[in-house]
């Protein structure tokens, strides 16, 4: 079934050869070089790498958050604008939940403000499924996110992200900031919202357990370069063809259990 | 003789809603050997760790049956004597290089600070010693690094310095509080491998506190594991895998695998009465 929708034409990101690059003090930081990547539809697809590898820069210059320098970003076969168009389609998710939510604004107006920006209607049940879907309690509506614990606070960011019910959801370590049990919970919730909406995923991740077991495939990224691409079924059976593939890979901590 | 050893450690915090009690009675001895403390966030591991160093500003206040270091008793020691103990004996190395070394003074200067008010050091003596720390955790390049400012360093070199304004006056006892966990899994190898060689070599006594459970048992000799202020269960890292605590085992499980299943991941469900 998946084997069918990856022609071309049901590419739902395609992203040919970009580079990023930022100026800072007279000098040019090449963040992103010639990078190319094709998700489909409801497909979920990681990016792996250290900081600095340039995975983050990939999905805020999808947002149009960083600059392009060169090749370019289709969604569903369009290049990208910055609209309102497109920010129904493709929504983002960041790592630290205490930083993304603005926090003198209670949880309702965190959730109503997408519907707000375009222009929606925002009905009372609207907001209370939204607190549902992502297994928030009803009273949690008119809390302020000082009230709620790292978890939780994700848990409303999510909620927000999907207000709009975009077809893409870009997720920058979504989980990076949670204790162990809270990940767990969160990647659930995300797997569990992916299947039952049809979304599709382009996730950000420093932890190659976590990448593997949210990703259909990853890219392997070092210095702003793609190294190699993998499937799941590679990457479980320890088929890398790049050092630095597997070097990420025996250094990730769940292969210290059997080290 | 153990090199510390604490019994019925209790940290409490009065505040405007009420007593918060952080720690709850944890006691352990620790000898020269690599000791770790996971728990989730929240379950008291820090606060143990900056007990043990009397770091602990009101309201919160400190109480144990027993916390000696070495023959001395911690808790009847003076602040004045708690200063000449922390650095020289014991020492602890925090979480973030961002937010724990000075943003406005060289690498270089902080190194030596130490050395140069405590043990009287000469200039050239100071960096010299400064210099044979940097190069004992590694880096390459000390006297590049000694004329940095904190902010360009790498986290991985910003922990290293960090370690190495530690291991300087050649403490026995080392707290290192999550130090590894702003790095990346490489860099973090690393680190680990050299923290190991300076406790072998050195024969320093290690707490290790971290909330990841896969590191400390890779890492550690010995394991205690924490929950809301209590130590659950404490048992030998090898042992791990065959953890009897409900507690310890849900938060071996939660976590997932490369090559394991697509299905939910098992949650947490934590029992009430894992905190009694």
């Amino acid at each position: 079934m998946t084997e069918t929708l990856r022609g071309p034409i049901d590419m739902l990101i395609e992203i040919e050869n970009l580079s990023v690059t930022f100026h800072a003090q007279g000098r040019d930081i090449r963040a992103v070089q010639e990078v190319s990547l094709t998700v489909a539809a409801r497909e979920s697809f990681g990016l792996v790498g250290e900081s600095g590898s340039g995975k983050s820069t990939i999905l805020r210059a999808i947002c149009g958050l960083a600059p392009i320098s060169g090749g370019s970003i289709r969604i569903g076969g369009e290049a990208v604008a910055q609209n309102k168009a497109f920010s129904r389609r493709v929504q983002m998710v960041f790592q630290d939940p205490y930083a993304s939510l603005h926090p003198r604004h209670t949880i309702d107006r965190t959730l109503s403000e997408p519907l707000a920006i375009h222009g929606l209607p925002i009905p009372d049940a609207r907001i209370q499924q939204a607190l549902a879907d992502v297994g928030l309690p009803a009273n949690f509506r008119f809390r302020y996110p000082h009230q709620l614990s790292g978890g939780q606070r994700q848990r409303v960011a999510i909620a927000r992200a999907l207000m709009l019910e975009p077809e893409i959801l870009l997720l920058d370590e979504p989980t990076s900031a949670l204790d162990a049990s809270v990940q767990a919970e969160t990647l659930n919730l995300l797997s569990r919202l992916r299947v039952e909406r049809g979304l599709t995923f382009l996730m950000v991740s420093h932890d190659l357990a976590v990448i593997d077991h949210m990703c259909d495939r990853v890219l392997v990224m070092q210095h702003g370069r793609a190294v190699e691409e993998l499937s799941r079924e590679a990457l479980a059976t320890a088929q890398m063809k790049t050092d630095y593939a597997r070097t990420l890979f025996s250094a990730s901590a769940d292969r210290m259990l059997e080290g | 003789m153990s090199l510390l050893s604490v019994k019925n450690l209790r940290v409490t915090f009065d505040t405007e809603a009420g007593r918060v009690e952080a720690v709850r009675g944890v006691s352990f001895s620790l000898g020269r050997e690599r000791l770790g403390i996971v728990g989730e966030s929240g379950s008291g591991k820090t606060m143990t760790g900056r007990s043990v160093l009397r770091l602990i500003r009101p309201p919160g206040r400190i109480e144990a049956d027993e916390m000696t270091f070495d023959g001395i008793d911690l808790m009847a020691a003076s602040e004045k004597q708690m200063r000449a103990l922390r650095g020289p004996r014991m020492a602890m190395v925090m979480q973030d290089p961002k937010y724990s070394l000075n943003p406005v003074m060289k690498v270089g200067a902080q190194l030596t600070e130490g050395l140069r008010l405590r043990d009287r050091l000469s200039k050239s003596d100071a960096h010299a010693k400064a210099v044979e720390a940097l190069l004992a955790v590694q880096i390459r390049d000390p006297e590049r690094v000694m004329q940095a400012y904190p902010h360009e360093l790498s986290g991985g070199m910003g922990q290293r310095v960090m370690i190495a304004m530690m291991l300087i006056p050649n403490p026995d006892l080392l707290i290192a509080d999550e130090p590894t966990s702003a790095l990346d899994v490489t860099v973090q190898a690393e680190v680990l491998s050299i923290l190991d060689d300076l406790v072998k070599t050195r024969g320093m006594g290690l707490i290790f506190i971290s909330h990841d459970l896969r590191l400390v048992a890779r890492f550690c000799d010995r394991v205690l594991v924490m929950y809301k202020g209590k130590i659950v269960e404490e048992l030998a890292a090898k042992d791990l895998l065959n953890a009897k605590h409900p507690y310890t085992q849900g938060l071996l499980n939660c976590l997932p695998r490369i090559g394991g299943s697509r299905e939910p991941l098992p949650s947490l469900d934590r029992d009430a009465a894992w905190a009694n």
